[in-house]
């Protein structure tokens, strides 16, 4: 596809030599595609469809992979808001603002991106479990947050924070403040700003940062692995479900795996859709 | 009555973008500050309108303290270089905003805010594309409906930002004359900011012209383009130039001549500086008292005659510039050598910093009497 693209964009008429280096380049790109993404998706719906359509609704109509959907589905569904009040907040300050700090902030929103899930799950352990800075204080007030919901969502938010962030402030800094400047002069509020000013001309920068975080809060391992403590039914997300499959019964690790890769596909299909519906859009007009 | 501006001070780090600047504005009054880009005149409007505030100087409109008001409360209408029209709404939408923004109380009834979005489409002449969306509009409407929504708000004092930056020179020539009529049938308060000379003396009442954060000249076109008050005034606005001078026990040396100059004792003066414009040096048939001059290049560009020429006494050529009826037929082409005459000088007596403390317009033939040094008349005020 980028080689189409590329070949497009700069507008000779390809010769016949250019041709064939057009032919080789797309297929060398298709057959990469192929063998790393397409490929896989091909293996886990067989994998999973392997012993036919009763045995897979069977496996995913399991207690605990029901209740792995259920989990994964509540734990996205507080860590994403939260991601996305975060994301909102964190542009709005980074563009509209100057403040000490801007610089670290900036830094510490990229922070999860370039720490090993791993680490960020042991830290949470080092402060939230049982001997950790906080673990005791918060237990003896009766709260579990390690081995528990409230340690999967801390390691989620933690994982999926850069996300709705990072699309935001690259759209808005590009934006400017002009636009709000303007309102403001003609006597608007700052929410009245935010509502009727910037969200309009962000909201589908925000759209694709929410997609993108949900598909990786959905599907986070190793953060959420380490604070789980794997208790089937209990706190094993789609993942951890997955891989604990694995282990024991290798085609319902597959059919549970679908669930998940079916949920790649409706992002990624949910994203094409945004873009061919919206692409001028999403600038403004 | 009107703007009041005193000793303002806006510093950015290490540049100042605001030096001393006072500056009053009288109610309808339509002001245009004038000067190149990082010479302050942005920092002077966001401050007005509320978007920055000063390190040390005041704002007052009629007496009443205008800094302590912020943005949204201060009335006052902004009008950007890129015109900052929300691209998700309609130019009706656009130009009601400023009206449906306001607390409930405060707020027009729907009628009468469509009432009002009418009536002002109208005025700048868009009515028939109320429904439009700015993408769909050509710079020179974008304006217009920037400016409606400005005026929606009924503001006090309209700033404008580089109001035709944007756009290209024919809709600009029309769009300007079109808002100084605009301005005279609204009379209310103005002040534009542009870097274009010929925008702001055809456009203003007053022209402030501000360099490195500094007021240099406050005046009116007229005033400003013939008695510029400082050296960058004068290059400026009136295209002047610098000619090498000397000035030695009480003679000033220039052009190959000596003149007798007084009012020197002022010990402020450090540094003086010559200047002359295009139009202050024309051909004469008289050679007694002139210049021999060779023309270095003509060029002839509707009506005008642009003329480099090499003076005696001066290294870089100077330009002159006639109209095609002065020359009366005389014709003119390079390496001709022609009797000149010069029908202006200003020197100018300057600081150590390169402020203007004295400044003296003269004819030179008069050798006799000596030049006076005056005192430097900078504000009216």
């Amino acid at each position: 596809m980028a080689a189409t693209a590329a070949a497009v964009s700069i507008g000779v008429r390809p010769s016949r030599s250019a041709g064939a280096v057009r032919a080789v380049l797309i297929s060398a790109a298709l057959l990469v595609l192929a063998w790393l993404l397409v490929l896989p998706l091909v293996v886990i719906f067989t994998e999973a469809l392997r012993q036919g359509w009763s045995f897979y609704l069977d496996a995913i109509g399991q207690a605990d992979s029901l209740a792995a959907v259920r989990l994964t589905l509540t734990v996205a569904a507080i860590a994403v808001p939260l991601n996305l009040v975060f994301g909102l907040a964190a542009a709005w300050a980074m563009t509209h603002f100057a403040f000490p700090g801007k610089a670290l902030l900036s830094a510490l929103i990229d922070l999860p991106f370039s720490v090993s899930p791993v680490v960020a799950g042991m830290m949470l352990i080092l402060v939230f479990g049982q001997d950790g800075w906080l673990g005791g204080w918060i237990q003896s007030h009766g709260v579990q947050v390690i081995f528990a919901l409230p340690g999967l969502v801390l390691a989620t938010v933690f994982v999926t924070l850069p996300f709705v962030a990072r699309e935001l402030i690259a759209l808005m800094q590009a934006q400017g403040s002009e636009l709000e400047e303007a309102a403001l002069t003609l006597g608007a509020s700052g929410w009245r700003i935010f509502w009727h000013v910037t969200l309009p001309r962000v909201r589908w920068a925000l759209f694709y940062g929410v997609l993108l975080c949900n598909a990786r809060a959905m599907g986070e391992f190793g953060a959420v692995y380490v604070v789980s403590g794997h208790l089937p039914g209990l706190t094993n997300t789609l993942p951890l479900q997955v891989d604990q499959l694995y282990q024991e019964n290798f085609s319902a690790a597959f059919a549970v795996a679908s669930l998940l890769a079916l949920l790649t596909l409706l992002t990624l299909g949910l994203k094409r859709w945004l873009e061919w519906r919206h692409g001028g859009a999403r600038n403004g007009h | 009555m009107g703007i009041e501006i005193s000793h303002l001070q806006r510093r950015f780090h290490q540049s100042i973008a605001l030096d001393d600047v006072s500056l009053s504005i009288a109610d309808g009054e339509f002001v245009a500050l004038l000067g190149p880009s990082g010479s302050g005149k942005t920092s002077l409007l966001r401050i007005l309108a509320g978007l920055d505030l000063p390190d040390a100087g005041s704002v007052e409109r009629d007496g009443e303290d205008l800094l302590v008001l912020d943005a949204r409360r201060r009335g006052v209408g902004l009008v950007f270089q890129h015109y900052a029209l929300f691209p998700h709404m309609t130019v009706a939408q656009n130009v009601a905003f400023g009206l449906r923004v306001r607390p409930w109380r405060q707020r027009p009834r729907a009628s009468a805010i469509k009432q009002r979005v009418e009536e002002l489409l109208r005025r700048v002449e868009l009515e028939h594309l109320s429904a439009r969306y700015p993408a769909q509009l050509s710079g020179g409407q974008r304006q217009r409906v920037a400016l409606a929504r400005a005026l929606a708000i009924q503001p006090r004092l309209l700033l404008l930002d580089e109001p035709f930056g944007a756009l290209d020179a024919q809709v600009r020539v029309t769009l300007r004359r079109w808002l100084r009529e605009f301005h005279r049938s609204l009379g209310i308060t103005t002040l534009f900011v542009t870097h274009d000379q010929d925008e702001a003396l055809e456009m203003a009442d007053r022209v402030v012209v501000m360099n490195d954060g500094r007021i240099e000249q406050i005046g009116t076109p007229q005033d400003i383009h013939r008695h510029p008050a400082t050296p960058f005034v004068s290059r400026f606005i009136a295209r002047g130039q610098a000619i090498p001078v000397e000035v030695a026990n009480g003679t000033l040396r220039a052009l190959g001549r000596a003149w007798p100059i007084g009012g020197l004792a002022d010990e402020r003066i450090a540094s003086i500086a010559l200047h002359i414009r295009p139009q202050d040096i024309f051909p004469t048939q008289f050679h007694r008292e002139g210049w021999q001059a060779r023309v270095l290049n003509v060029r002839r560009v509707a009506g005008a005659v642009r003329v480099s020429l090499l003076l005696p006494g001066v290294e870089e050529p100077l330009e002159a510039e006639w109209n095609e009826r002065e020359l009366l037929g005389q014709a003119m082409a390079a390496g001709d050598a022609i009797d000149v005459q010069i029908q202006s000088l200003t020197v100018y007596g300057c600081d150590a910093q390169g402020r203007v403390v004295a400044s003296k317009a003269f004819q030179p033939p008069q050798g006799a009497s000596p030049i006076t040094l005056g005192s430097w008349r900078r504000l009216e005020a």
